[in-house]
């Protein structure tokens, strides 16, 4: 068997993965919406041992008025990983990676949300990663889908985020940590589970042409469950079911 | 808004007082249901997360090894901080650390040092080369009103029940960290000209000034806060610090509680 980066096994001789999992196989994955009082819509999600929370404020006034567009709203999107989240304290506060990160979520959102409804004002999407193993923008993005239901707030669409990868030379679903730190490539997407179009897309390492296939056919059928979660998360929510 | 609604806020609050009321039909000193957890967030060494009526705090603690002060060659440090994010309300921006949350974060931190609950000397592992910093780090999400109540409970029940990641770092094994005291904050805002306990967004909106009473196990004061404009008298402290003595003891409970899960 061939090694990850590093020399590190990734996968084990029974063709499982270190956890267990199978390689086509995602994280458990459990949605709470409205979980934020003080928001207009919320949502927590675990996926695996990450935990994503998000809220929604809006839509409000955009200011200051240079940000404002004449035909749509604007989202504007904070994706922000809690100092406690990670092995290593991270110091508060915007870096690099978090900007980019924020833009492109927020670019993701947009594609979703029908902000041609709303010219002119401003729709905030705070994402806070409490907990991060691995996969954090993924499940920020499937948050903040699920607040921004939770607010009221149409979409054309739900988006879910997921990603796939590669791991001694090995297509897989949903890197854990260890697999994401010496696997070769990582494939997270934004998917539109009724559309089927992808509006969040980035990726690094090394992935062939079959690779990226299966890699996508494996985010495709990982988004459908996903989505499903996501669903069975606001009916509870609204029909005053438990939770 | 923010400035209209007050006026109209403060009549009504100060009427409910005149009949000992409040907006929610609590009693002055009858706070809201609190709930903890601990121990919820993976990477967190300790972690803790608190609900109070609609208020939502998370609390983290972090190690990191680092080099003893020379003139304090033996002790290491503790370091408690909370983040304001605008996650947890409408009228939080992004930016710079804001005064309010540079505020609670201090307030949070004088309660927890200064009843001596973590002994400085405890954290040292090489006298003069290797110490224990701990980082507790408090994450607001949601803002209801009485986020300094929240975040000293989850502060101190985050602490309460973290490991010290000593194999990760190579120096020994891991170890649950020695905690000895569990001081806890109780909040009075003046609302409707006298003081109610646990207040909520809308009291805090059309309220006044604010005391924060940190207690140890024993009763004794180890920190004290007054924020916001106004003034008190000698008698009306007296009798929140009675109150507070009893809030203290209800919530110290709850955290032995969920300690002992």
């Amino acid at each position: 068997m061939m090694g990850g980066y590093g020399d590190v096994q990734l996968l084990r001789d029974d063709g499982l993965r270190l956890d267990g999992r199978k390689i086509d196989e995602m994280r458990p994955v459990s949605i709470e919406a409205g979980v934020l009082p003080a928001a207009d819509g919320s949502a927590m999600v675990t996926h695996g041992l990450n935990v994503a929370v998000a809220a929604v404020y809006g839509p409000m006034e955009a200011h200051p008025r240079k940000i404002q567009r004449q035909d749509r709203a604007v989202i504007d999107v904070r994706y922000n990983m809690a100092p406690f989240s990670t092995s290593d304290r991270i110091r508060p506060g915007f870096n690099r990676r978090s900007r980019e990160i924020s833009k492109v979520t927020a670019e993701a959102l947009e594609s979703v949300v029908l902000v041609e409804r709303y010219p002119r004002s401003k729709i905030r999407v705070e994402i806070e990663i409490l907990a991060a193993e691995a996969g954090t923008r993924c499940v920020g993005i499937t948050a903040a889908a699920v607040a921004l239901a939770d607010a009221g707030i149409p979409m054309r669409d739900l988006i879910v985020g997921v990603a796939s990868g590669k791991v001694e030379d090995t297509v897989v679903l949903d890197l854990d940590k260890a697999e994401d730190n010496y696997g070769q490539a990582d494939l997270p997407v934004g998917i539109l589970p009724n559309t089927g179009e992808i509006a969040f897309l980035q990726m690094d390492g090394d992935l062939s042409p079959d690779e990226f296939n299966l890699a996508m056919e494996y985010n495709f059928k990982a988004a459908k469950e996903i989505h499903e979660i996501m669903v069975d998360a606001l009916r509870r929510r609204y029909e005053g079911g438990e939770a | 808004m923010a400035e209209l609604v007050p006026a109209l806020l403060r009549q009504e609050l100060a009427r409910l007082a005149e009949e000992d009321n409040r907006l929610d039909g609590r009693g002055r000193w009858e706070g809201r249901d609190v709930s903890l957890e601990v121990d919820c967030l993976y990477n967190a060494e300790g972690s803790a997360k608190v609900v109070i009526g609609g208020t939502v705090v998370y609390a983290g603690v972090k190690f990191e090894l680092r080099t003893p002060w020379p003139d304090r060659p033996t002790q290491g440090s503790l370091m408690c901080g909370a983040e304001l994010r605008p996650v947890a309300g409408r009228k939080y921006e992004p930016g710079p650390p804001s005064p309010e949350s540079i505020e609670l974060g201090r307030v949070v931190d004088r309660g927890i040092r200064e009843s001596g609950c973590i002994n400085m000397d405890s954290l040292c592992i090489v006298p003069g080369e290797k110490v224990w910093g701990i980082m507790i780090d408090i994450h607001v999400l949601s803002d209801q009103g009485n986020i300094f109540d929240a975040c000293g409970l989850a502060a101190i029940a985050a602490l309460r029940t973290a490991t010290v990641p000593a194999e990760r770092f190579d120096v020994g094994e891991d170890h649950r960290l020695e905690v000895n005291g569990t001081p806890i904050m109780a909040s009075f805002t003046r609302v409707g000209g006298r003081y109610v306990l646990d207040a909520s967004e809308q009291e805090e909106l059309g309220g006044d000034e604010r005391i924060h009473i940190t207690l140890g196990d024993e009763g004794h004061l180890h920190s004290l806060q007054k924020g916001l404009k106004g003034v008190f008298t000698p008698a009306e402290f007296a009798e929140i610090f009675e109150v507070a003595q009893q809030r203290c003891v209800e919530l110290r409970k709850l955290v032995a509680e969920k300690e002992g899960n």
